[in-house]
Formats: structure tokens, C-alpha cells, sequence
């Protein structure tokens, strides 16, 4: 895939298709970056890779209508559930090669909505994998 | 399989609102997604799905 303007992209939770209720995803993946240096000539730190944080931050739109953004996210955050979020980068194609698809099961730790006087709603979502398979691309 | 109709305005599962279509999803799944009327069931249910599944 070329270079690209982003407004295409696809963004599921839950199987329900909030792409129009996004209008940013960040995606970060994090190891802890544990210190194993011992006593060396160089004096230069020696790392190993921890344990793995992995979450998809998604700016939506407030919506309360049947089966928007409210709809569909708070009651994943109320009962604690665990749900499978997807995000390509073109809605119009399938998931292939050039259009890889991030996948994992997620949950929501948080859930803060909120709005000002004059300005468009929109709030963060953080979804955060919860189990060994993680985040990760798939390509069909 | 189970005929569903999607409600809303959202798409559901790449089906767009108004369109009819067959699926089988596991309860808890079907459970949200019927709560936040995000689809109904074509023709309704007179049998919750784990007593179909019991029963066969």
C-alpha cells in the first residue's frame, strides 16, 4: 500500500462496525525494558524484553443512539467484557497483505465520555489486550 | 443458523442497516448485540439458544 491520507479506515468492537463514530486510532505496542547489565568494560547497559502492553487508543464521536458508540462501549466496560476489536486501514478492500488487519480480544479498564460547551464530543477509548495471543496483524 | 435483521444505524458484522442475514454466534455475543438493538431476531425466538443447543 503507497503512502496514504487516512479515510477509509474500518474500526469494529464487538462486531459492531463504529468506523464513522472514529475519527483517530493510535496503536501501541510496549515492552518493559528490563535492565540485566552486570559489570562490563564498556560500562554500556544490557536489556531483555519484559512483559508486553498492547492497546488500541480510538478517538470517537458521543453518539446515544440504538447501537452507537455509547450504546456499544459502555456496557463492554460495566460487565467487565471481553470483546474482539478489529481495525484496517481500508473498509473498501478486503483484509490482505496490503490491507493487514489488527485483531485481540480487549477490554476497557476505563470509560470517561464528557463534553464542553461549543464543541464537538468526542472522547478516548482505551482498549487493552488481556490475554497471551495479544494484538496482532492478520492478512486474510 | 439464526436469521437476524440489523436495527440502528450501525453496520453489524458487514451487513448494513435494514439488511437481513444468517449467523450463529455464541450467546453472550448475540446477548449485547440484541440489548443494544443492534440487531433483532428475524421472525423472533421462542427458545433462548443454549436450550436449542441443549436439546440437539
Amino acid at each position: 500500500m503507497p503512502k496514504r491520507v487516512a479515510l477509509k479506515d474500518s474500526f469494529m468492537v464487538d462486531t459492531s462496525d463504529l468506523s464513522n463514530f472514529a475519527r483517530a486510532v493510535a496503536v501501541s505496542m510496549t515492552d518493559d525494558q528490563v535492565d540485566v547489565s552486570g559489570f562490563s568494560a564498556t560500562g554500556v547497559n544490557e536489556y531483555l524484553n519484559g512483559p508486553r502492553t498492547q492497546t488500541v487508543t480510538v478517538t470517537f464521536y458521543g453518539a446515544y443512539g440504538t447501537g452507537e458508540t455509547h450504546a456499544v462501549l459502555y456496557p463492554l466496560y460495566k460487565n467487565r467484557t471481553t470483546t474482539v476489536i478489529k481495525w484496517r486501514a481500508d473498509q473498501t478492500s478486503v483484509v490482505s497483505v496490503t490491507n493487514p488487519e489488527l485483531r485481540g480480544n480487549a477490554k476497557l479498564f476505563s470509560y470517561g465520555p464528557g463534553s464542553t460547551r461549543g464543541d464537538t464530543d468526542t472522547y478516548d477509548v482505551t482498549f487493552t489486550a488481556i490475554d497471551a495471543a495479544g494484538f496482532d496483524w492478520f492478512t486474510t | 443458523m439464526t436469521k437476524y435483521r440489523v436495527t440502528g444505524s450501525v453496520p453489524f458484522d458487514g451487513h448494513q442497516p435494514g439488511e437481513e442475514f444468517e449467523a450463529d454466534y455464541d450467546d453472550d455475543l448475540e446477548d449485547r448485540a440484541l440489548e443494544r438493538g443492534s440487531i433483532e431476531v428475524v421472525g423472533g425466538r421462542t427458545t433462548k439458544k443454549k436450550e436449542e443447543t441443549s436439546d440437539a
